[in-house]
């Protein structure tokens, strides 16, 4: 109704008319005023949420907590078996068992976590917001072995439609990442990395596409990666995602289709391979704070089979 | 083992030489490497052991305050 041009209007009221029906219509997009893209490295997070679930194997309980409403301290107790690198064709798991004692701090401009465990491995993230459009992140993982500690360093700058991030690693690892929203559901991305302990370089190039209901990505890297993934909210409890990843220097390749469930009291997701992998992930709120979790992996083609419980309290 | 203790021979002489050159026995590059090294060392153990107790302190420090025995009780 608000359209529709008052009778006996003059040629400017008829074109302003006209164009107020042009908005009604269809929104005229001003590409001046793109919103600001999803970080690079968060493209596919839509379908890596859905997807790829922390599956576990044996009992973990969780309890947080909080001492304040930026404080924290979380306790983590975790028994089972834990999977070995094995160059066979079979996998090799020991049993274990391990405490993880961890402290939070979570403000607007300033998170630390960190996270130790019984045998001295700390696990430490730092993010800081130096100013409005500047944040500095910084993760570490140090252990008491010689040589098994690493650190990475990222400095991330957002524009009016773009970011931009900075990576520096340990063992001379530098990374640049670059993303520009080009409509306002189109945004297209590349990043480089250089890796001087390893002398590995690497180009990748990304996009993604996104409207209310689906969101579709695709990577492609000079390291031999190709990545795609579609996302597609069905309802609003219920979406289906599918992922697509080749390589095509090793030739291997791996597809697969899941569902999440986001009801009210639980979260459900599940997953199948193209490796004969099926997974599922149960996260049942029992009660205010109170949390069940089951944990389900089948792999046919390795015979492995991997089911977890748990509890997180607070 | 001739070969042996031909290359040691060898290695000797090519340090005395490097050294020779220097001035001193470490050139300016390896000091500074060495110092390097060893600042990153330090700097990760401090770093291992000190930043779980500092987000404990920045924690403790921050508002509302919390009471000391509310970091031990389970309640």
């Amino acid at each position: 109704m608000a359209g529709f041009p008052p009778p006996g209007a003059t040629i400017l009221g008829d074109a302003a008319a006209g164009k107020k029906i042009d908005e009604v219509g269809k929104k005229k997009v001003d590409y001046f005023n793109l919103p600001c893209p999803i970080p690079f490295e968060e493209l596919q997070r839509e379908a890596i949420m859905s997807l790829k679930p922390e599956l576990f194997e044996g009992m973990r309980f969780d309890f947080t907590k909080g001492l304040n409403p930026k404080f924290s301290l979380s306790h983590s107790v975790f028994m089972g078996p834990m999977e070995l690198p094995s160059q066979g064709a079979e996998t090799l798991k020991i049993p274990t068992a391990h405490y993880e004692f961890g402290a939070n701090f979570i403000d607007p401009k300033l998170m630390l976590i960190g996270r130790v465990l019984t045998d001295g491995r700390l696990t430490a993230r730092v993010k800081c917001d130096l100013t409005d459009d500047l944040s500095l992140k910084a993760n570490a993982q140090l252990s008491n072995e010689p040589n098994m500690s690493h650190g990475m360093v990222n400095f991330d700058y957002k524009g009016k439609d773009y970011r931009t991030q900075l990576q520096l690693g340990d063992g001379s690892l530098f990374g640049a990442s670059y993303i520009q929203s080009i409509t306002p559901h189109l945004s297209m991305g590349g990043e480089v990395f250089w890796a001087g302990q390893h002398l590995k370089s690497g180009v990748g190039y990304a996009a993604r596409y996104e409207n209310d209901k689906m969101v579709a990505t695709g990577q492609v890297a000079s390291t031999g990666m190709v990545a795609m993934s579609y996302v597609q909210k069905v309802s609003e409890k219920v979406s289906l995602a599918t992922d697509f990843m080749y390589n095509y220097l090793s030739r291997d390749v791996t597809a697969s289709v899941g569902y999440d469930y986001i009801l009210r009291q639980a979260r459900l997701r599940g997953k199948l391979d193209s490796n004969g992998c099926a997974s599922a992930f149960l996260e049942e709120r029992l009660n205010m704070g109170l949390n069940f979790v089951l944990s389900a992996e089948i792999d046919h083609k390795k015979s492995d089979y991997k089911f977890g419980f748990g509890l997180t309290v607070g | 083992m001739a070969s042996r203790v031909a290359l040691k021979v060898g290695g000797k002489g090519k340090n005395s030489g490097k050294g020779g050159r220097g001035g001193e026995g470490k050139s300016r590059t390896e000091c500074l490497k060495e110092w390097t090294d060893w600042s990153l060392h330090k700097a990760k153990v401090i770093a291992h052991y000190g930043f779980i107790p500092l987000i404990i302190v920045i924690g403790m420090n921050s508002d509302p305050k919390p009471q000391l025995y509310q970091l031990l009780s389970p309640v």
